[in-house]
């Protein structure tokens, strides 16, 4: 009997992408990633590239490992994952070394934490080691995107409300400033990052009850 | 073949490492000069910036050749080293070298047929190192422009540094006071001149809430503009 | 002497792991909610940030840095190893973990029951591979610098998560609203505290 083969984009596939943004954020709701997810939140220019090298990283490192899943020695299994997820991020580093000098320099040491960000190698040990490719590929571009929703959520607003600006660009109209208004500096210390987090779970939870923790 | 082995595992552990070693080598190669080059061209940015031309990275190799138009080595004793390239001086090894093993960059600025002096400085901000380069007018004393970096101040507060505000506060005060000594200039809560109309006070507003990286600045001033002072006295000599 | 004085009060208290940067939560904030579990996992950072700096550091200096191959030979000069970087220093992070395992399972066995999971854990504590990266940053002159770095990034580890477990076990029978109880009031409590760690900045020693 002939099994159907699986469409793309089939509902299953689809909620690989989509569960991380919400349901099964990482950050908001595995708890992983949020080390490199708050220091850089300043600006959404430098939040944004993050989100990018990330999902690249992901993306690739789900697909190795997956296609290699079969032939790996249970031995070195940690160690080969990590090699392969370091491997991609120094590549990475390098090509925003050359193509994105200025960006490369306010991301700095966090372009290498993405090695320990939870997040990647969680996903590997939890879901690449033990499916198929096209999946792993979507369930690490999902979970990447599901991380960067957060960064630039909390990069937009401590960016907005910071220094007046999205993406280095002045939004908030001068006559808005001589009303009385004054960029708000306490956004751009890095403790906000945690505040603004722990409000949007507050706020993510009031509407997605089941997430409550039971104590 | 059995995937637990010593034989395979040795086997793909071999593999690995020289897939990974020549994918890593042959990236980090062939983006090798796009690397330098970013590196070279902000510094000809930076340097332009203290001579208050400021322009993007793509125009500044072109317009570095077009204004500036010598590069010194200096020794401590004021005297031009010719085999040292002042360009490739990287500030932060160099100011850690015995003091007569130094070489201390200086570039010359001709710009609308002025000529200008341009030192780069470097020193200790509150968390990490701070740096810049102050361009002097000809007569050695009045100060042209500066432009800062910083390493790791805190943003709003150290890293202001780098603001127009702050750098433009610089510009035409002097470096020598009225008996002709040599002090620097201060950055200073006391200054009691606001809107900076007194230049002849060796002193800048400091930044409220930054007074860590304020001294900083005025020390690496003091110290970096010191070692100059040899080569600047040949000159007037002349 | 006294530059090392320095170094190591402001990696404690200035430049702290958890407070400055907020790297090594992950682990911490998903599997532990008491002083215990914390003081056993940072225990463990102390020991393997102390240990893995210098030994980063060494590598920094005599093979990764631009140039540093020249005890080898002047035609080294030029080298460039530093795209290795990531790759060695997770390789030393994770052998050192391992290793600290294997003698912690041989030479004290109850202790190694207790720390549990937490060890292999470490290996990718961002603090740990942090801790590395930014000594790479800071240009130490020698290695004693750089353990001095190591082993006070520890323990302003140590300290922070202590704090903030003692005040996660004080909460829970606090009166919090539903939605913001646990991992919401823990991140900005985490906030609050880290704003107040900034009071040391301005600290000259």
């Amino acid at each position: 009997m002939s099994k159907d083969k699986e469409k793309l984009f089939s509902k299953q596939n689809r909620a690989l992408l989509t569960d991380p943004l919400d349901d099964n954020n990482p950050i908001t709701v595995q708890v992983l990633g949020i080390c490199s997810a708050l220091a850089i939140t300043v600006k959404l220019e430098p939040a944004v590239v993050m989100t990018l090298s990330v999902i690249f990283v992901m993306g690739s490192s789900n697909m190795i490992i997956s296609i290699l899943r079969n032939i790996i020695p249970n031995r070195i299994r940690i160690i080969v994952q990590l090699v392969v997820i370091a491997s991609l991020v120094a590549i990475v580093d390098q090509f925003l070394k050359a193509y994105a000098y200025d960006v490369s320099k306010q991301l700095s040491i966090f372009i290498g934490l993405i090695i320990t960000n939870c997040i990647v190698m969680g996903r590997l040990e939890a879901f690449a080691i033990g499916n198929g490719v096209w999946k792993s590929f979507l369930d690490g571009v999902g979970n990447a995107l599901g991380y960067g929703w957060i960064l630039i959520v909390v990069a937009f607003i401590r960016e907005l409300f910071g220094s007046g600006e999205l993406f280095g660009i002045p939004v908030i109209p001068q006559f808005i400033y001589d009303l009385g208004y004054t960029d708000n500096g306490l956004m751009l210390l890095s403790p906000m990052a945690l505040i603004v987090v722990g409000v949007y779970i507050w706020i993510q939870r009031y509407f997605n009850r089941k997430l409550i923790e039971k104590d | 073949m059995n995937r637990d082995s010593n034989k395979h595992t040795y086997l793909f552990a071999a593999i690995m490492v020289i897939t990974i070693a020549f994918v890593l080598s042959f990236t980090s190669e062939s983006l090798k000069e796009l690397k330098a080059d970013n590196i070279k061209k902000e510094k000809m940015q930076n340097v332009l910036s203290a001579v208050g031309i400021n322009v993007s990275r793509d125009e500044s190799e072109e317009l570095y050749t077009q204004y500036i138009i010598e590069e010194l080595s200096l020794t401590n004793n004021g005297d031009i080293d010719n085999a040292v390239s002042a360009f490739n001086i990287n500030l932060a090894l160099e100011i850690k070298k015995d003091i007569n093993t130094q070489r201390f960059p200086l570039y010359v600025a001709n710009v609308d047929n002025n000529k200008y002096y341009i030192i780069p400085l470097r020193g200790n901000g509150l968390w990490n190192a701070i740096w810049g380069y102050m361009a002097l007018k000809e007569d050695i004393n009045t100060i042209k422009g500066v432009s800062f970096g910083h390493k790791a101040e805190t943003a709003g507060l150290g890293a202001e540094i780098t603001q127009d505000w702050f750098t433009n506060s610089f510009v035409d005060e002097k470096i020598l006071n009225d008996n002709g000594d040599f002090v620097g200039v201060y950055v200073t809560k006391t200054n009691n001149d606001p809107e900076n109309t007194d230049k002849n006070d060796n002193e800048v507003d400091a930044i409220s809430g930054a007074t860590i990286t304020g001294d900083g600045v005025s020390d690496m001033i003091k110290e970096r503009l010191g070692k100059y002072l040899p080569y600047f006295n040949n000159l007037t000599n002349e | 002497m006294e530059d090392l004085l320095n170094i190591f009060v402001k990696s404690i208290f200035i430049e702290n792991m958890v407070f400055a940067y907020f790297l090594g939560m992950c682990s911490y904030l998903a599997v532990s909610k008491t002083v215990k579990t914390a003081v056993g996992l940072g225990g463990a950072v102390i020991f393997v940030l102390t240990i893995t700096v210098p030994i980063n550091y060494l590598l920094n200096e005599y093979l990764l840095k631009p140039g540093a191959l020249k005890w080898i030979g002047p035609q080294y000069q030029d080298v460039n190893l530093d795209f290795l970087t990531f790759i060695m220093f997770i390789a030393v992070i994770a052998s050192m973990v391992q290793l600290v395992e294997m003698i912690v399972e041989k030479f004290s066995p109850t202790l190694y029951s207790e720390l549990g999971i937490f060890l292999p854990l470490i290996a990718v504590n961002c603090a740990i591979l942090g801790g590395s990266l930014f000594m790479q940053t800071k240009d130490f002159i020698n290695v004693f610098e750089s353990s001095v770095y190591g082993l006070g990034s520890g323990i302003g580890f140590f300290l922070a998560i202590l704090a903030i477990a003692s005040i996660r076990e004080k909460i829970r029978y606090s009166n919090i609203p539903e939605p913001l109880k646990g991992l919401g009031i823990t991140f900005i409590i985490c906030g609050l505290m880290a704003f107040g760690f900034m009071s040391f900045m301005g600290i000259k020693i």
